[in-house]
């Protein structure tokens, strides 16, 4: 059966996971410390607002956006950058190359694991906690359905931009800044660090054209709509197919090329 | 016996940037386009049948892995052909990979936060290894080596030699046709060294696997290969069986010497001593060796002059070591 290697893969990210206890730990204390910065920045800014609604979100609208879009980004976040340039780097690319399946894949399905155990124990905690404190903010609905929908292209969708950003490593050769500004750009433009609500309307329409909508405020909006029309979501849904298709058939084309120009090192 | 590797005429260049020294270089290196090119290998040839142990060797910087990366399908030849099991390896790098194993000295493929068992369920499953072969390469496994307490080990809390024990299991797991070796015995003590010798000698018998080797460690050539094939610069020097290498250097004998007192310093002595006689000197820890060409100065007149000023405990002759062979062909060729 062709789909269970894949899925050994995820497994093996489950458990390799598993034996980082601490990381985990760290991260979930981090993320509280982030959220904290957060709270009190929002505040600070309808405080001096002196309307409760700004931007047509109110202050609890936008905490809620941002604290999901923070679990939404710990699950998304695959550092596929890193781990390409790392490879690289190191020549353990190599080996990766010589796994018979298609790179992306390997590196796609090895990270995979990684997703469940961050869903079940970030982003899912957190929904709850949240849908919890702010007792019915969140509609619970056929608006889920949508979401889980949103969720899986937006996380193809991000796959491919930073497969993308991993492959101009082959010729950079470093890694850093590369990581850095994909990581700029894609938090601040997808709507994770703000919510595009909020943004000029000549950026909100130059955000439109843009993939990284797709990845953030998309999935999120969905979820927080309260009265889901169809037609919108649909919509949504159908630009995200778009931006979907589109980026992973760049992303290959860019490897294919690229590929044929490495060097890898100690060689 | 049919051939697994085909090689005709390969040659691979890369295109390097001339780097310029010092600050001020490297800011105009930044804009530069005046690039070189390297010959990374130089039209090399060779064909290799199912079931050989191949010892591939060269000094560092040879192009022996460029010309494994080739193979492998990871870098695509700038001219000639090149075909493995009937494939173009960089053609159908994914199928290519289906019949091959590679390891790679300081590089573990191995996941690194399991233990080993895991790592190779995994690799069962990616390889998509019928559950009877598996077993059958388990259990093959652990008659051949002490494994058992290995597989529940994560690999980042194993030994290296653990480790490179670990990655050559690995790689042979799904049977491949080929295995790629580079360096596999580096930084290793001699008890692994010959361990992983044995492993290595009883799985190309038993599943006769192609082996093909890199190595600066002579020892590993000794006790694996048939033939060698030797490379430097990227041009091709030799490719026939050691003793036919030996043979090119038949008026070479090794005079060994072991005598009283501390033996770097006498070595160090004799390396003056004899200056005249042509001759090159090392030392291990119990003997000293001289190797001696016959056409140029005679033995006895070597060991006489020595015998003069040193005392000698004890001495042996031997023909030429496949250590001073490849050394001798590195700095200065095969006439």
């Amino acid at each position: 059966m062709k789909l269970k290697k894949y899925l050994a893969l995820t497994r093996a990210g489950i458990l390799e996971s598993f034996q980082y206890r601490m990381a985990m730990l760290v991260m979930v204390a981090g993320n509280l410390l982030y959220l904290t910065v957060v709270y009190f920045f929002w505040k600070a800014v309808y405080a001096s607002a002196g309307t409760s609604v700004v931007n047509g979100m109110t202050f609890s609208d936008t905490l809620i956006y941002l604290v999901l879009a923070t679990a939404l980004f710990n699950f998304m976040e695959m550092y596929t950058v890193w781990e390409i340039g790392r490879n690289i780097q190191s020549g353990k690319i190599v080996l990766d190359l010589l796994k018979p399946m298609r790179f992306r894949s390997f590196l796609f399905w090895s990270y995979s694991g990684t997703f469940v155990t961050q869903f079940f124990f970030t982003f899912l905690p957190t929904f709850i906690i949240v849908c919890i404190v702010t007792n019915g903010a969140v509609p619970l609905g056929i608006n889920l359905l949508y979401f889980a929908v949103s969720v899986v292209m937006a996380v193809i969708i991000n796959y491919a931009i930073d497969f993308m950003t991993g492959t101009i490593c082959l010729y950079t050769e470093s890694i850093w800044g590369i990581n850095i500004m994909k990581q700029v750009i894609v938090l601040l433009l997808s709507g994770a660090n703000i919510p595009i609500a909020f943004f000029p309307d000549t950026m909100k329409t130059i955000v439109g054209y843009l993939p990284f909508k797709s990845i953030y405020n998309t999935p999120l909006t969905i979820l927080l709509e309260k009265n889901p029309d169809i037609t919108v979501v649909a919509e949504a849904l159908g630009i995200q197919l778009f931006w979907c298709i589109a980026l992973l058939i760049l992303s290959s084309l860019f490897w294919k090329i690229s590929l044929k120009k490495i060097t890898v090192n100690g060689g | 016996m049919s051939k697994i590797i085909e090689i005709k005429n390969i040659s691979k260049e890369f295109k390097v940037l001339n780097r310029r020294e010092g600050l001020k270089g490297s800011i105009r290196d930044l804009f530069s386009r005046d690039y070189k090119i390297v010959k990374a290998v130089d039209n090399i040839s060779m064909s290799i049948p199912q079931g050989e142990i191949v010892g591939y060797l060269g000094p560092n910087g040879a192009g022996k892995s460029t010309t494994i990366k080739m193979m492998t399908g990871v870098l695509e030849p700038t001219s000639g052909e090149i075909l493995v099991n009937g494939n173009v390896p960089y053609k159908d790098r994914t199928k290519n990979a289906q019949e091959i194993g590679v390891v790679f000295g300081q590089r573990s493929q191995l996941w690194w936060a399991l233990p080993l068992i895991e790592s190779f369920r995994l690799l069962k499953d990616i390889y998509q290894i019928p559950d009877d072969n598996y077993n059958n390469m388990i259990s093959l496994y652990k008659s051949l080596v002490d494994i058992e307490d290995l597989l529940h080990k994560p690999v980042r809390q194993m030994s290296l030699g653990q480790r490179t024990l670990s990655d050559i299991l690995a790689a042979f797991l799904h049977n491949p046709k080929i295995v790629f070796l580079d360096e596999p015995t580096i930084g290793l003590d001699v008890s692994m060294k010959s361990k992983i010798r044995t492993l290595i000698h009883a799985l190309n018998k038993e599943k006769n696997t192609t082996v093909i080797l890199t190595t600066h460690d002579m020892g590993d050539v000794d006790a694996l290969c048939q033939r060698i094939v030797i490379i430097d610069k990227g041009k091709m020097l030799y490719d026939n069986d050691i003793e036919h290498l030996k043979g090119f250097f038949g008026s070479y004998r090794t005079l060994k010497v072991r005598p009283a007192g501390d033996i770097g310093k006498q070595a160090e002595e004799l390396e003056k001593e004899l200056k005249n006689l042509s001759v090159s000197i090392t030392a291990d820890e119990e003997w000293i060796s001289i190797l001696v060409n016959e056409e140029k100065s005679k033995v006895m007149e070597v060991l006489g002059t020595i015998q003069k000023t040193h005392d000698i405990r004890d001495m042996k002759l031997e023909e030429i070591s496949t250590e001073e062979v490849i050394k001798k062909i590195y700095e200065e060729g095969v006439e």
